[in-house]
């Protein structure tokens, strides 16, 4: 966990206006403690990103939300497959070539 | 590794703007947070930032220009390694960013299942609106009903009647959709719909082929040499048809808008001939066709020899 300025100055493109304007946004969520903000890892490396896509690829704050929304649609997802085809990979073998068949067959 | 010019797609002489708008571009398109999962994006990505670390500074750039580094940036710092994001995402269970799909908000909750996605597999959403299921059921048509058009009145299996009308040109295998007649939805949810197939009975006589309507039609020899006002049934009933001299079996005769209604007007009515001996002719008939032949020989089967 770090703190606003902490984050500040680990990230060479973000200023502190930037960032209070990206957690009202709910863009990052980080722990509020009455007032202080602690980041955590995955917030940090989110920050990042939108620093990457605002400041570098030029995205902005509009089309950002939506690319965020979509981004983390993408994720959630993703994860649900990926619980998904662990369950799967526990069942026996012919359970899942069923599932496989069934899957070719339905994409 | 590539010409970093070569990999943004940009001449060696391209402006400071023209380099920045192609990488971003570029990285738009394959930047791996944006697309999970895909190796040759994030292979892609990583060319691109490399080649764009180079001539995206001008410094770098024009140590690269006079040959001082190669475009691996060999002499020059490679970007840092990247802390991606996608690496938190597809961690763990329980990510703080995941998306509740209905109706929550962003972080709204863990666990974010896709309940439309996974209802079939948990059963869930048992209590929530639900259309109702639809009724399938086939109807055999006799086929000049299904020409022209008919009602039929159907008896279900639970032992509802259902009046149908079946709209004039339906072909075999088209489906009728009863909305909402269906079985009911759950709570406030639609009721499901009937579908009937139509399963179009074969006639006699009459065939379908696609809008039109094919028959065959026996003529006998001098009809077929002589030529002949024929009556011919028909969809919409009798028609005299006129058959030129000396047609042959198999010669097809259009008879216009006697077919099946369709959407852009009424297909045809397709007479194909079939001329039919006498029965038990006679032997001086026999001999005067085959003495004829002698003083007028025809080869029907040219082209259809074994030889060729």
């Amino acid at each position: 966990m770090i703190s606003q300025s902490e984050l500040v100055d680990t990230i060479e493109a973000l200023d502190a206006q930037a960032l209070q304007r990206w957690v009202d946004l709910g863009w990052v969520l980080p722990r509020n403690d009455t007032g202080s903000l602690h980041f955590d890892p995955a917030d940090v490396a989110r920050v990042r990103l939108i620093c990457e896509l605002h400041y570098e690829l030029r995205i902005d704050e509009d089309s950002m939300s939506t690319v965020l929304s979509l981004m983390d649609q993408l994720y959630t997802t993703r994860r649900a497959l990926g619980a998904l085809s662990s369950a799967i990979a526990a069942e026996p073998t012919d359970v899942q070539c069923r599932i496989r068949a069934s899957l070719e067959q339905k994409l | 590794m590539a010409d970093p010019y070569q990999v943004l797609g940009v001449a060696r002489d391209a402006k400071p703007d023209d380099i920045r708008s192609a990488f971003r571009g570029l990285a738009k398109k394959n930047h791996p947070d944006l697309h999970p999962g895909d190796k040759a994006a994030e292979a892609r990505f990583k060319d691109i930032a490399a080649a764009y670390a180079i001539v995206g500074d001008e410094a770098k750039r024009a140590l690269f220009d006079q040959g001082k580094i190669d475009a691996t940036g060999a002499d020059i710092h490679q970007p840092p390694p990247r802390d991606s994001y996608r690496q938190h995402a597809e961690a763990g269970p329980g990510f703080k960013y995941d998306r509740p799909w209905e109706g929550g908000t962003m972080g709204g909750g863990p666990g974010g299942i896709d309940e439309d996605l996974f209802a079939e597999l948990f059963g869930r959403r048992a209590n929530a609106n639900r259309r109702g299921g639809d009724v399938n059921y086939t109807l055999a048509v006799p086929f000049v009903d299904a020409i022209n058009g008919a009602k039929k009145r159907v008896v279900m299996t639970d032992g509802k009647a259902l009046d149908l009308t079946i709209p004039p040109g339906l072909k075999d295998g088209q489906t009728l959709r009863l909305r909402g007649q269906g079985h009911p939805g759950v709570k406030e949810g639609q009721a499901g719909d009937i579908l009937v197939e139509i399963r179009v009975e074969p006639h006699p006589v009459f065939r379908r082929d696609g809008n039109d309507i094919a028959s065959t039609l026996p003529i006998t020899l001098g009809e077929a040499l002589a030529g002949a006002k024929v009556p011919v049934e028909t969809i919409s009933g009798t028609v005299n048809l006129s058959i030129p001299k000396a047609s042959n079996t198999g010669a097809k005769l259009r008879l216009r808008g006697k077919g099946a209604p369709h959407k852009g007007g009424t297909g045809d009515h397709v007479v194909e001939l079939k001329v039919v001996l006498p029965t038990l002719p006679d032997d001086a008939f026999v001999q005067s066709i085959v003495d004829w032949e002698q003083k007028h020989p025809y080869d029907p089967r040219i082209g259809q020899g074994a030889k060729s």
